[in-house]
C-alpha cells in the first residue's frame, strides 16, 4: 500500500514538472462545465451539527444523545444532550488534538463532555447547536442552494494544517501545524497550477497585511494572517511581485465584480468575521450575505459557483465519525445557478474535493494523491438544465400567510347571494312603478 | 310645474308580458338609446385602458384580488387583510383565477361603472319618468367623475354602483311604500358598506332624509328589520376577521384610522368635485332644486340629502379626504341636473312649446357635449411630474416594476421614498419593496405598512440591494426624499434604471424628463 502511494506520488510530482509546460502552450483553457468563477471562502472554527444538527434532511444530531461527563463510567448520570445556544455569547473552545482525541474516542463520537471535563472544564458549551433562528441566511441558502452533510475537516486539527489541504491538497512537511522558518519552499498549490495554465486567480484576505508574511514575526500583531492565508508562507508567493500581486484585500473582490475582473478561480478567507469562537457568529453570517449577494447581483452569476466551509471544527460537538485521517465534520454549502434547489448532499467529500473540482473544471493535473482521490463536487451541480434565475435569500424567512381565501371568499360572496336575492325578490313581488293610476 | 313629481299617484302592479315589450316600438327605441348611452359610457371607460399603470391603491387593490385568487407571486406581498372590507376584492378575485392583468382588473372596475348607468337611468325613471332617466344616463355615462374614477381599480367606483342601487330601492319604497323594498335597500346598503366601509356614513343621509319626510317614514318594525338585514350583511366583514384570526387586524386600523390627521383642508371637495362633475352638472342640479323650492317634493328631498349630507360629513368630520370618495353623489346629481333639463317650468306661450323643447335640447346636448370632451381631455391629460392620488395612473410605474421583475434577482429587495410607489413596484416587478417614509411610531402609519428599523443598519447589512427615487414621492416628501439620496450617495448607488416621461413645458415643448431612477446600492 505504502509503495502504491510513493509511486502515485511520484506520478504526481512529474506531472507538477510536465503539465504546466503543457498548459502554457494551449493558453487559457476554458472550463469543462459552464462554471466559469469558482469562489471559495474559509470560514473558521464549526462542526456540522453545531450549525445544521437539527436542519432536516441532513444527517444531524441523533435524537436521544447525551453524552456522558466521564467516558470510564457507563453511568448516564449528568449526562449531557445537545441544546439550542441561540444567543448565548461562547467562550474560545479548547481545539487541541488531545481534545479531539477524546471527543473521537474511538470512533464512539462520545466524548465531547469528556474532553473538557478532563481540562477541568465544566462547560455544556460544546454540546450546543444553532437553528434557523440563528442562521436564517445560512439555513435559507441550504433550502435554495445545497448543503453538504458528510464535509469533513481534512486534518483532525489546526488551523494552518488544513487551510494547508485547502491549498496543497497535502498535509504541511512533518503534519506539523507549526510554520518552518524558511516557509513551505517549493511546495506546489493549486495557484501554480493556474498560474501555469493561464487561468486567472486570486487570492482576497479581509484586512489584508502585505508585510505579515512567513518572515515577519507570527506570533506578533496580525500575525495569524500567516496562518488564515497559506500563500504568504510560501517565498515565491511572497517575493515574485507578479505571484503576488494576485494576493489583495477582500475589498478588492467588490471592485473586481463591478469591473469585471473577477478571475476564474478566487479563493478568500475572513479576518474579524470567521465565525471561529468567541467571535459572532452574525457577522459571520452577514460578511458571507455580502459576498454571495455581491456575486448574485454581478455580471458573473451566470457562470459562477460560491462555496464556503470551516478550517476545523472548533470544539463544538458532531456525531458522525470521520474516515480515517479526517477532521470531524465541517458546514459547507455551494451557491450557484448550477446547483440543485435545496439539496443535502451526502457525498463525502473535504477541502481536497474543492482541488478536485477545480483541477477537473479546467483540466489542471492534481496537486497529490489526496485531491487526486477525493470525490468531486460534481454531484451538486445539475448542468442539464440552464442556470437558475438570480435569487437573493433574505434575512428572515417569509412566512406565508395561512390561505384564509376560500373561507373570506365564501363569506363575502354569500352576503352578496343575500343582497341581490332580496333585491329580486322586492323587484319581483311587489308592485310596479310603471302604471301610474290617479287617485 | 313638475310633472311626475308632483302627481298625487300610488302604483299598482301592471307587468307587461315580456313578447308586449318587445313589439312596443316607444320601448324599442327607449332601449336602443340606452344601449347608445352605456355604449358611449362604457367607450370612455374602457378606451386605451391600459395606457397607463396601476396607481398605489389599484396595486393594492388588485394584488388583494390576486392574494385571493392564489396568485404566488403576489400573495407574500399583498397581505388579504388590510385597510378596507373585500367586497370588490372577491368579486374580482374571481375574473383573476384565470391570470393576474392591470387590464383586466380595470374592465371589472369598468363594468361596475357601467352598471352604474342603467341604474341611474332605473333612478330617473322611477322618480321623473322616462326621459330624464334617459338624460340622467347620459350625463352620468360622460361626466368626467364617473370616467375618471370608474377607469380605475378603486373601491369608489363599486361602491358608488350599490350606493346608487340602495338609492333605487329607497326611491322605490318611498312610491310604492312596501317594506321588501326597505329591506332590499337594508341589504343593499350593506353591500355598500363592504365595499367600502366610508359608505357607512350614507346613513346620516338616509336618517336625515326620513327625519325631514315625515310622510315616508317608514314604521319602526320596518325600520328595525332593514337595519338587522343591512347589520348582518355587514357581519360578514368582522366574520371574515375572526375566521382567518385577524380580528387585531380590524383593531389596529379602526384607531389608525380614527387618529389619522387630516390630509387635504375642510374645501377640498368643494375644489375637486365640481369641475371633476362638471361645473354644468351641478349648475343645473342646484339651480334646478332652487328654482324649484316651494314645490320640490319628497324625491328632491331624497336626493338632496344624497348629495349635499354626505359631502358635508366627509368635508368637515372624516379627516383623510381623497378625490375619488364622493363619486356616490355623481348618479343623484345626475338625476337632479337631467331633471332641471327635461322638466324645469319655463312660462311659455302655447305655441312656442317646440321652442322650449329645442332649447331644453340644446341645454342637454350643450352639457353633454362638454362633459364628453372634458372627459377625453381627462382621458389624455398632458403629463405630469407630480400627482394627485386616485386621479389615474402613476406614469412610469408599471415600466419600473417591469424592469424589477425582469432585472432584480429573486429575493432582493427595494427602498423607495413613500409607501405607494412600492406598492406599484411590488405588483409589477413582484419584489419585496419597503418605504422610508413609513414611520417606525405604531400611531403613525398605516398598519399595512413595514416600516424600516433604522435604514441606514439595514443598507449597510445587505438588507436593501436597490434604492428608488421617484419625483412623485419626492414632491411629497421632501424630507424623505433628500434622506434616499443621501443613502444612495453614502453607498455609492449606480442608477441602473431612469424612466423618463415627455413633460410639456410652459412655453409648449415638451422634453423627456426622469421620473423614476432606480440606484444599485453596495453595502460594504
Amino acid at each position: 500500500m505504502k509503495g502504491y502511494r510513493i509511486i502515485v506520488d511520484l506520478a504526481l510530482m512529474a506531472g507538477l514538472v510536465i503539465w504546466p509546460q503543457a498548459a502554457i502552450a494551449s493558453p487559457a483553457p476554458g472550463s469543462v462545465t459552464p462554471i466559469q468563477h469558482l469562489v471559495v471562502l474559509m470560514q473558521s472554527g464549526h462542526s456540522f451539527d453545531n450549525y445544521f444538527g437539527t436542519y432536516p434532511g441532513a444527517d444531524g444530531i441523533t435524537q436521544g444523545v447525551c453524552l456522558r461527563p466521564e467516558l470510564s463510567k457507563t453511568s448516564t448520570n449528568g449526562c449531557v444532550q445537545p441544546f439550542h445556544l441561540g444567543n448565548e455569547p461562547v467562550q474560545d473552545l479548547e481545539h487541541s488534538l488531545s481534545v479531539w482525541s477524546r471527543q473521537y474516542d474511538n470512533g464512539l463520537m462520545d466524548g465531547t463532555v469528556a474532553a473538557y471535563r478532563a481540562l477541568g472544564l465544566g462547560t455544556n458549551t460544546p454540546m450546543g447547536y444553532y437553528d434557523s433562528h440563528d442562521l436564517p441566511y445560512y439555513w435559507g441558502v441550504a433550502q435554495n442552494y445545497v448543503l453538504f452533510d458528510h464535509f469533513f475537516s481534512s486534518a483532525p486539527v489546526g488551523t494552518r494544517l488544513n487551510r494547508f489541504w485547502w491549498v496543497a491538497g497535502r498535509s504541511t512537511p512533518g503534519n506539523l501545524e507549526s510554520l518552518p522558518k524558511g516557509g513551505y519552499g517549493n511546495i506546489p498549490t493549486i495557484f501554480d497550477r493556474l498560474e501555469a495554465a493561464g487561468v486567472s486567480w486570486k487570492f482576497y484576505v479581509q484586512g489584508y497585511h502585505p508585510n505579515v508574511t512567513f518572515r515577519s514575526n507570527t506570533r506578533g500583531k496580525n500575525s495569524e494572517q500567516t496562518a488564515w492565508v497559506p500563500l504568504v508562507d510560501f517565498p515565491r508567493f511572497v517575493d515574485q511581485r507578479e505571484l503576488n500581486s494576485h494576493i489583495v484585500d477582500m475589498s478588492q473582490y467588490y471592485t473586481d465584480l463591478n469591473s469585471g475582473t473577477l478571475p476564474a478561480v478566487a479563493f478568500m478567507t475572513s479576518a474579524q468575521s470567521n465565525e471561529s469562537p468567541p467571535g459572532n457568529i452574525q457577522a459571520g453570517q452577514q460578511l458571507v450575505r455580502q459576498l454571495t449577494t455581491s456575486l448574485v447581483m454581478s455580471r458573473y452569476w451566470r457562470s459562477s459557483a460560491f462555496m464556503w466551509t470551516y478550517d476545523d471544527w472548533g470544539g463544538w460537538y458532531d456525531q458522525m465519525k470521520p474516515p480515517q485521517g479526517y477532521g470531524f465534520r465541517v458546514p459547507a454549502l455551494l451557491m450557484s445557478p448550477y446547483a440543485k434547489k435545496g439539496q443535502v448532499n451526502h457525498t463525502v467529500l473535504d477541502y481536497t474535493s474543492i482541488l478536485r473540482f477545480t483541477e477537473y473544471n479546467w483540466r489542471l493535473a492534481p496537486l497529490a494523491s489526496r485531491d487526486y482521490r477525493s470525490n468531486n463536487l460534481l454531484s451538486a451541480f445539475d448542468f442539464t438544465a440552464g442556470p437558475r434565475p438570480a435569487q437573493l435569500i433574505g434575512q428572515a424567512a417569509v412566512l406565508p400567510e395561512a390561505n384564509v381565501a376560500p373561507a373570506v371568499s365564501i363569506l363575502y360572496l354569500l352576503a352578496m347571494v343575500v343582497g341581490i336575492a332580496l333585491a329580486l325578490w322586492a323587484w319581483l313581488t311587489t308592485r310596479s312603478p310603471d302604471e301610474v293610476i290617479k287617485k | 310645474m313638475l310633472n311626475a313629481s308632483n302627481a298625487g299617484t300610488t302604483v299598482v302592479p301592471a307587468r307587461r308580458p315580456f313578447v308586449m315589450v318587445l313589439t312596443d316600438r316607444r320601448l324599442l327605441t327607449r332601449a336602443a338609446w340606452l344601449m347608445a348611452i352605456m355604449g358611449a359610457g362604457g367607450f370612455l371607460r374602457l378606451w386605451d385602458l391600459g395606457r397607463i399603470g396601476f396607481n398605489s391603491d389599484e396595486a393594492v387593490y388588485t394584488g388583494q384580488a390576486a392574494a385571493l385568487a392564489g396568485n404566488p407571486h403576489l400573495q407574500p406581498l399583498f397581505p388579504v387583510f388590510r385597510a378596507h372590507p373585500l367586497l370588490f376584492q372577491v368579486l374580482l378575485s374571481l375574473v383573476l383565477r384565470t391570470g393576474t392583468s392591470d387590464i383586466k382588473a380595470r374592465m371589472v372596475a369598468a363594468a361596475f361603472g357601467i352598471a352604474t348607468i342603467l341604474v341611474v337611468y332605473l333612478l330617473g325613471k322611477l322618480l321623473y319618468g322616462a326621459p330624464v332617466g334617459m338624460v340622467s344616463a347620459a350625463i352620468m355615462a360622460v361626466t368626467p367623475y364617473g370616467v375618471v374614477v370608474s377607469r380605475q381599480v378603486l373601491l369608489d367606483g363599486p361602491m358608488a354602483f350599490f350606493a346608487t342601487v340602495t338609492l333605487y330601492c329607497l326611491a322605490r319604497y318611498c312610491l310604492v311604500r312596501d317594506p321588501r323594498w326597505l329591506y332590499a335597500a337594508g341589504a343593499m346598503m350593506g353591500l355598500t358598506i363592504l365595499a367600502k366601509e366610508t359608505a357607512a356614513l350614507l346613513l346620516v343621509a338616509i336618517f336625515e332624509f326620513f327625519a325631514l319626510v315625515r310622510t315616508r317614514r317608514p314604521r319602526w318594525r320596518e325600520w328595525s328589520a332593514a337595519l338587522l338585514i343591512m347589520i348582518a350583511v355587514v357581519a360578514v366583514y368582522v366574520a371574515a376577521l375572526v375566521v382567518a384570526h385577524r380580528t387585531h387586524t380590524g383593531e389596529q386600523y379602526f384607531l389608525w384610522q380614527s387618529a389619522r390627521p387630516a390630509n387635504h383642508s375642510y374645501g377640498f371637495y368643494i375644489r375637486v368635485v365640481p369641475p371633476a362633475v362638471g361645473w354644468g352638472v351641478i349648475a343645473l342640479a342646484f339651480g334646478g332644486a332652487a328654482w324649484t323650492w316651494r314645490s320640490n317634493g319628497w324625491r328632491e328631498g331624497l336626493l338632496l340629502t344624497w348629495v349635499l349630507v354626505p359631502a358635508a360629513v366627509f368635508s368637515l368630520v372624516v379627516a383623510i379626504k381623497g378625490f375619488q370618495y364622493l363619486e356616490f353623489i355623481a348618479p343623484a346629481l345626475s338625476v337632479l341636473a337631467a331633471r332641471t333639463v327635461v322638466l324645469a317650468p319655463v312660462r311659455h306661450k302655447p305655441r312656442q312649446a317646440r321652442l322650449v323643447q329645442i332649447g331644453r335640447a340644446a341645454v342637454g346636448a350643450l352639457l353633454l357635449v362638454s362633459l364628453a370632451i372634458t372627459s377625453w381631455q381627462q382621458l389624455n391629460p398632458a403629463p405630469t411630474t407630480s400627482f394627485l392620488a386616485g386621479s389615474g395612473g402613476l406614469p412610469g410605474g408599471r415600466e419600473t416594476g417591469y424592469w424589477v421583475d425582469g432585472h432584480v434577482p429573486q429575493g432582493g429587495q427595494l427602498l423607495t421614498i413613500g409607501p405607494s410607489m412600492a406598492n406599484v413596484i411590488q405588483f409589477y416587478g413582484h419584489r419585496r419593496t419597503l418605504a422610508l417614509s413609513v414611520s417606525p411610531n405604531p400611531l403613525d402609519r398605516n398598519p399595512s405598512y413595514e416600516p424600516v428599523d433604522n435604514p441606514d443598519q439595514q443598507l449597510r447589512q445587505g438588507n436593501f440591494q436597490y434604492l428608488v427615487w421617484d419625483t412623485f414621492s419626492a414632491h411629497r416628501s421632501p424630507t424623505f426624499s433628500s434622506k434616499l439620496l443621501s443613502y444612495v450617495s453614502k453607498y455609492h448607488g449606480v442608477a441602473v434604471y431612469t424612466q423618463l416621461i415627455p413633460v410639456r413645458q410652459r412655453d409648449g415643448h415638451t422634453f423627456k424628463t426622469p421620473v423614476i431612477v432606480i440606484y444599485e446600492v453596495i453595502s460594504t
